[in-house]
């Protein structure tokens, strides 16, 4: 058994590298270290039980190419932990403890990792020798068609975990990445690939979990293992499928080449990691997002915490928003009569945006028509928009303040007669808006 | 969710709603009077609404609401048919829903929003929300070039 002896070899020179490396690190890291250590050991332990079983060798040592990334990331990366904002593997959670950010830093820096992994040479060119040599022990161990290259395809285990991932380096980091999948409870944190297709349905139809979440290790090692090699053909067709139906899913890894068709969610320490819950969470994720939009978008809403009290400030301003506009519509009728003749006026005007506003506490300076007649269309839209705004940031609060006291329209200016007008038709309008 | 994070070109879509608006008003003027102020004020807010949808473009659920409603409304008028509610039997996810009718409410307020799942309404909202804005400026603008 060549193939053997070889493993055995590398893998004890891996762990003696293991164990060179990861005990500094494992000072300096701040929570891992008890989990990592108890993984650790249990792995070093393992090998000399599945010897003989080649299935158990390969995750073995993809696993300990797992634990080196993980832990020489960590250490490095430690230091670092809250430069980059913006997590890659989802979407932008709002509220994460701390905590977590280590974590996520870690997780994402698997995949970033590559640059920093390589810092040690000599081990980074054993590593890849590891993960060609487990992609060909198991191209050999499933009779995969001969045209597998191991250089492109992952293997199927891996595959079945991270199925964008193409490339070598990313066939390196898969299988760095997937081990960690494949140890049980030993890892706080569990990756989950989703298919969220566009436009984004409730159900996600293709999920995919890692390895079960068991408690036992070694033996669900293995077990896994064994039932990810029997299902790896039925996957990977459906892969194929997959990407056959290439949908631009929302890029949420900042991975360098981008991963196709799924959106990669971390689930988080001490929650739960089945797909209806990690579904939920992106999907409360997305909700906050765009509560946070909304929340730009309506004034006074920077005070005011909580869904509930958003909800109704949104309502209250669309409500107002709806209400002015048919206030001014209204106005518009009663105006529309004289209005005939300045159309030509008005619209030519809106070309131009003659600066002149009509309050005075616009702010804005008069400018002079003729001034502002010499730049045609093609600077108006830039030029319209800003003052336009500000013109109708004080239309819109005094049209409010309208609503309110019906009594200030005389002092606007407008005439006995249109009041009249305005006041009897404004409650049956409301009234009828209101039904 | 990429349409969201753009914020609506605020000033090609105001230059577009104006001129359709204006046009609108000004086949509104040249109709023989309908004498009825009420009847007149009915018809300005649906060219406001109208021109307003149609100027946003049909990327938007709501403006295709807002454009169907009001077609539904003409042909309405024209046969008198009686128009079938196509009722939509949503479950709310408790979660989202805080007990105060919210969602219902939001629902009610944005054109076609009874069809559309949470995440979509919150998005529409916004747009909806940004597009109101620039209509009642420049609303407020016609008018006030006009007045004096």
């Amino acid at each position: 058994m060549e193939k053997e002896g070889n493993a055995s070899n590398i893998f004890s020179a891996s762990s003696d590298l293991n164990c060179r490396i990861f005990r500094p690190n494992w000072e300096n890291s701040v929570d891992q270290n008890d989990p990592f250590e108890s993984a650790l050991s249990s792995m070093v332990s393992s090998p000399t039980a599945s010897h003989t079983n080649n299935n158990g060798e390969n995750i073995v040592l993809r696993e300990l190419i797992g634990r080196l990334g993980s832990i020489c990331n960590s250490g490095e990366i430690s230091p670092f932990n809250n430069n980059s904002a913006n997590t890659s593997c989802y979407s932008t959670p709002l509220n994460s403890p701390p905590k977590l950010n280590l974590m996520r830093e870690r997780g994402n820096n698997h995949f970033l990792s590559l640059p920093t992994f390589s810092a040690d040479p000599a081990f980074a060119e054993r590593a890849a020798r590891f993960s060609c040599f487990a992609n060909r022990n198991l191209a050999g161990l499933n009779e995969l068609p001969p045209k597998l290259d191991p250089t492109k395809i992952p293997p199927p285990s891996v595959q079945e975990n991270w199925e964008s991932i193409r490339a070598p380096e990313k066939n390196f980091m898969a299988s760095r990445s997937s081990t960690p999948d494949n140890a049980a409870d030993s890892r706080e944190n569990s990756t989950v690939s989703e298919q969220i297709p566009i436009p984004e349905n409730g159900a996600n139809p293709r999920k995919r979990k890692s390895a079960p979440k068991g408690k036992g290790k070694d033996t669900t090692v293995t077990n896994v293992s064994a039932s990810e090699n029997s299902e790896s053909s039925g996957k990977r067709s459906k892969s194929e499928e997959e990407k056959a139906n290439q949908k631009a899913s929302k890029d949420n890894s900042k991975l360098p080449e981008p991963p196709k068709d799924y959106i990669h969610v971390r689930a988080r320490r001490g929650q739960a990691t089945d797909a209806h819950s990690l579904a939920e969470r992106v999907r409360r994720e997305k909700i906050s997002e765009r509560m946070k939009v909304l929340q730009d978008l309506v004034p006074g809403c920077n005070k005011v915490t909580g869904k509930a009290v958003m909800l109704d400030e949104i309502i209250n301003y669309v409500q107002s928003l709806q209400r002015q506009v048919e206030f001014l519509s209204m106005k518009l009728t009663t105006v529309n009569p004289r209005m005939d003749f300045n159309m030509e006026a008005l619209m030519s005007k809106d070309m131009f945006q003659s600066r002149a506003s009509l309050y005075p506490s616009d702010g804005y300076p008069f400018q002079s028509p003729c001034g502002n007649e010499a730049p045609f269309p093609p600077n108006h839209g830039r030029t319209q928009g800003p003052q336009m705004e500000n013109f109708g940031d004080a239309a819109s609060q005094v049209s409010s303040f309208w609503e309110d006291d019906l009594h200030s329209i005389v002092q606007m200016g407008f005439g006995q007669g249109q009041m009249q007008n305005f006041q009897g038709i404004l409650p049956t309008s409301q009234m009828k808006v209101e039904l | 969710m990429t349409m969201n994070i753009l914020p609506p070109n605020s000033s090609a879509i105001k230059t577009r709603f104006a001129v359709k608006f204006i046009q609108a008003m000004k086949r509104l003027s040249k109709r023989r009077g309908m004498g009825d102020r009420y009847k007149r004020y009915r018809a300005t807010r649906a060219a406001a609404c109208v021109s307003m949808a149609s100027a946003v473009g049909p990327e938007w659920a709501w403006s295709r609401a807002v454009l169907r409603k009001i077609k539904r409304r003409r042909l309405l008028r024209q046969f008198r048919v009686s128009r079938k509610r196509r009722l939509i039997e949503r479950t709310t996810n408790p979660r989202q829903n805080l007990g105060f009718g919210q969602e219902e409410d939001l629902r009610g307020l944005v054109p076609g929003g009874k069809g559309m799942d949470y995440c979509s309404l919150l998005s529409e909202t916004a747009h909806y929300i940004t597009c109101l804005q620039a209509q009642v400026q420049v609303m407020a603008d016609i008018l006030h070039r006009s007045s004096p």
